[in-house]
């Protein structure tokens, strides 16, 4: 049942704030296995987009449902979701920022076993082992101990996807993960979120990085002025798109 | 001074300990929750808070100690004067702290409750978990220095009768008739109870450089 259903379904969405639309009725599939991108110019709405999906910003109208089940919204379809609902419902899409937002008190190990152990009753040694798996595959086990500050931009962000990992999302969301590291960086994490690309893991990446959007996606999406102009697999998508909007600024990255 | 008048001031000492000890420990607690309090913005609670705070804020120690002392009669129970001794400089320091928590709950960075959001916390995990260790850090200099100012204005519990480090200084000149020796020695032995206060800073600092990312 839960095969067929996508992983994210977004239905005519709607956000603005202070009376300026940023997103004007978006219509936005995710299914399972996909790794889907996200591009467009600042100020498109495409992180907006992201953050309206697990709730970090509350659409005003419009609908997000995560394998099947609302979000925000109860399935009466008016009631908001009480604290704990919601915070359930959250825990099924993790998320990668732009900024990393580790917790600098916890060592790098604790930063991973911290949702898994206190919002998912994990028992503790179990989230210990899993933990250290998922830092093994981003590179970080070596540094397992450390904490936050000692971490460079690349080694933090690899952190920040293996605290993601290990909430054993239906969808990980990564809001311009290498936007904030200096150039030399932007590789390593590109290279490990190639990887869980590599293992079909259900992505959504909101990137600035054409050549990485191309090179790791299944299908890319256009966002301009609160609306999805073009979706399509990479190679039209870079190579044949449909609008004149997308050309122009595909071009630009050329 | 004699060996008397040495014992009598450690016990004036003593008292001025365990009677600010207690109300710094619950004006910690206490003012922790009327900062979360205040932050959910219940209608009524929320500004009865806010007079609170402001109350407090203005009312010198020793009025609040009096307000007590004349009021405690009108209760329907029997009120000990160390019961209003700790009473009142806990409300004291609790409103206080309460603007500490506050500063430190306000500043509290934004990225980390997004990511703790989109980990699955409620706000109660979240408080617990990742807000609370920060803000114990990023608060204990000001708390620190608000538990030296409530050391330092506890003599105002004498005014119940109570014999506290200032007040049994009194009491051996009454005997001595010598004033000084037992002010310096009290003023030594104030000067080393907020010494110790002030160390607990330097654990502050320990820590605080992990938090500064």
């Amino acid at each position: 049942m839960n095969e067929v259903l996508p992983v994210i379904e977004v239905r005519d969405l709607h956000k603005s704030f202070d009376g300026v639309e940023v997103l004007k009725g978006i219509d936005f599939d995710v299914n399972r296995g996909q790794i889907i991108s996200i591009i467009g110019s600042s100020g498109s709405g495409k992180s907006t987009l992201l953050r309206c999906i697990n709730w970090l910003e509350e659409p005003d109208s419009g609908s997000i449902r995560i394998v099947g089940d609302r979000v925000g919204i109860r399935a009466d379809g008016k009631t908001p979701m009480s604290e704990k609902e919601l915070a359930s419902v959250r825990a099924r899409a993790a998320m990668v920022f732009q900024s990393f937002n580790l917790w600098p008190h916890l060592s790098v190990l604790h930063n991973v076993t911290e949702a898994p152990v206190h919002v998912q009753g994990v028992n503790k040694d179990e989230a210990i082992a899993q933990a250290e798996v998922w830092l093994e595959r981003v590179g970080m086990l070596v540094k397992k101990d450390a904490y936050p500050w000692t971490l460079s931009g690349g080694q933090k962000q690899r952190v920040a996807i293996a605290r993601a990992l290990a909430m054993n999302p239906e969808v990980i969301l990564f809001d311009e993960p290498t936007s904030a590291l200096d150039p030399e960086l932007v590789g390593e994490v590109q290279g490990v979120i190639g990887e869980l690309a590599a293992d079909n893991f259900t992505m959504v990446i909101v990137t600035h990085e054409m050549d990485f959007a191309r090179t790791i996606s299944n299908e890319v999406v256009f966002i301009d002025k609160g609306v999805v102009v073009e979706q399509a697999a990479p190679e039209k998508f870079f190579g044949d798109p449909d609008t004149e909007r997308l050309r122009q600024f595909v071009s630009r990255y050329r | 001074m004699d060996w008397n008048a040495w014992i009598t001031l450690f016990e004036g000492a003593w008292v001025t300990l365990w009677i600010s000890g207690i109300s710094i420990a619950l004006g910690i607690v206490a003012g922790f929750g009327v900062a979360v309090l205040r932050n959910a913005r219940i209608p009524v609670i929320s500004k009865f808070l806010y007079y609170y705070i402001s109350i407090i804020r203005a009312t010198p120690m020793v009025t609040l100690v009096l307000f007590l002392f004349v009021t405690a009669p009108y209760l329907p129970i029997d009120i000990d004067r160390w019961i209003i001794a700790v009473a009142a400089l806990t409300i004291n320091t609790t409103a206080f702290n309460a603007e500490i928590w506050r500063s430190a709950l306000a500043t509290f960075s934004r990225e980390q409750v997004e990511a703790a959001k989109a980990a699955g916390m409620t706000r109660r995990v979240m408080l617990r978990r990742i807000m609370l260790p920060q803000m114990m850090i990023t608060s204990l200099p000001g708390l620190v220095n608000e538990m030296t100012l409530l050391i330092k204005s506890s003599p105002a519990i004498a005014m119940v009768g109570l014999a506290d480090l200032t007040r049994i200084t009194n009491r051996i000149t009454a005997v001595t008739y010598e004033p000084l020796p037992p002010i310096l020695a009290a003023a030594a032995l104030y000067i080393l109870m907020i010494g110790a206060l002030v160390r607990l800073q330097r654990v502050a600092d320990k820590y605080a450089r992990r938090l500064a990312m």
